[in-house]
């Protein structure tokens, strides 16, 4: 029984070896009256890589929970209320191509509808690196069982751009990077150890976010 | 076993929202070919050389253009048969007649690409005529759409994401292009239902 409380401890431990680091740049002033509200979207336009879905979600919960709460409209509901000016071939790169869709009047009351203040771009991804080790599994008439070892680190680099909606400007930007090194040892079952690196990520930034927006950060 | 020999179908069902743009004072006959209502694209095993899977996105298309058009247009009158014009036109007094036609579609899969996603590619031929048959304009449109693989993701997830996807994007330069089209764009001016 004490061995296998050292076990859990160990566990619980080590599965928390996550660093994050946030950066703020702030250009402009900030702040969000009642009734206002914000949209956070996902960058898409990268050959390579797109900002994932679920990531967008997260921040947008984080932004949104708790007492201090901001008001954000969901990245579906937006993209399709203001289709096609935000699909991937169509959507403002810069807050001068932000100023020339202002200039479209459906688009410019559909944002108004919304109570829309600020515009929120995600951009970056999760990245897997430094893999190491091997884990072999076998399984006969006697029984299973997993035997070996595994590692990896996984790098959360993302970066959120702020647009004033008012202004058309941008008004600041904040970035985080997030890395941890996650453990799988196996002695018959593996024992994942895994650093909630994307979590830490959103908590992070999604936090900053709030305390930005609300014009405390 | 005997489930594993055959083609898998996928069949691309999507719901797209209506553009967010200025109707042009225009009624459009819209014929769709055969083609574009039954199309179905097939990827070949590299390997056995059989069918792998069969995407079946004719009725998503439909769907599609009956979502864009009348968003597009002030009225939009469905035709079975361009046989029929004459007798469309009189009664519905059609300004122009509006044909797309697919023309090519290309599917990359992340078993085959190697890359972490799900990848459409489409090539459209739209042609424009007058209500009498005369030529206005016959150009063409590409439509791009990816989706990236997931951990436990289907297939059939991961081509629906991304067909999806690239269907939005036809649909948005279709919306935002149509009148910048230089022959569409002279005809709208010379008949006086664009200024620009």
């Amino acid at each position: 029984m004490y061995k296998l409380m050292l076990v859990l401890l160990a566990v619980t431990a080590l599965s928390g070896c996550t660093t994050t680091e946030i950066d703020e740049f702030r250009q402009g002033t900030t702040s969000l009256n009642a009734g206002e509200s914000i949209v956070i979207l996902g960058r898409r336009q990268n050959n390579n890589y797109e900002t994932e879905g679920n990531f967008v979600e997260c921040v947008a919960n984080v932004v949104g929970g708790g007492n201090d709460g901001i008001n954000v409209v969901p990245e579906q509901e937006f993209l399709d209320a203001m289709f096609p000016f935000f699909e991937p071939r169509t959507a403002p790169m810069r807050t001068t191509h932000l100023k020339q869709l202002m200039e479209i009047d459906q688009a410019k009351e559909r944002l108004a509808q919304y109570g829309i203040e600020y515009i929120v771009w995600l951009d970056g991804l999760t990245q897997r690196s430094q893999q190491a080790g091997t884990i072999s599994c076998t399984i006969g008439p006697g029984g299973g069982g997993c035997f070996g070892f595994g590692t990896w680190q996984d790098d959360s680099n993302f970066e959120a751009e702020v647009w004033d909606l008012d202004t058309l400007e941008s008004v600041g930007s904040i970035s985080t990077d997030a890395v941890g090194q996650s453990y799988m040892p196996a002695l018959v079952v593996p024992i994942p150890l895994i650093a909630r690196v994307e979590a830490n990520a959103c908590s992070g930034l999604g936090n900053q976010l709030k305390q930005f927006i609300d014009g405390k950060g | 076993m005997l489930a594993g020999c055959s083609a898998t179908t996928i069949v691309v069902d999507g719901s797209y929202p209506s553009p967010l743009v200025r109707k042009l004072p225009l009624t459009i006959g819209v014929y769709y070919p055969e083609e574009l209502r039954n199309f179905a694209y097939t990827e070949i095993d590299d390997n056995s050389g059989k069918d792998q899977y069969i995407v079946q996105s004719g009725t998503s298309q439909l769907e599609l253009f009956n979502t864009v058009l009348p968003a597009l247009f002030e009225n939009v009158v469905m035709l079975d048969s361009l046989d029929s014009l004459n007798t469309a036109s009189s009664e519905n007094g059609i300004d122009a007649v509006f044909v797309p036609e697919i023309a090519e579609f290309q599917l990359g899969l992340p078993q085959k690409t190697k890359l972490k996603v799900y990848e459409i590619w489409m090539k459209y031929n739209m042609k424009l005529s007058k209500a009498n048959g005369d030529y206005i304009a016959d150009w063409v449109m590409t439509a791009y759409g990816k989706s990236p693989q997931e951990n436990l993701q289907s297939v059939d997830s991961g081509v629906q994401g991304a067909a999806v996807v690239a269907m939005r994007d036809l649909a948005a330069s279709l919306t935002l292009g149509f009148t910048t089209v230089p022959e569409v764009n002279e005809w709208l001016k010379a008949n006086n239902y664009v200024t620009e």
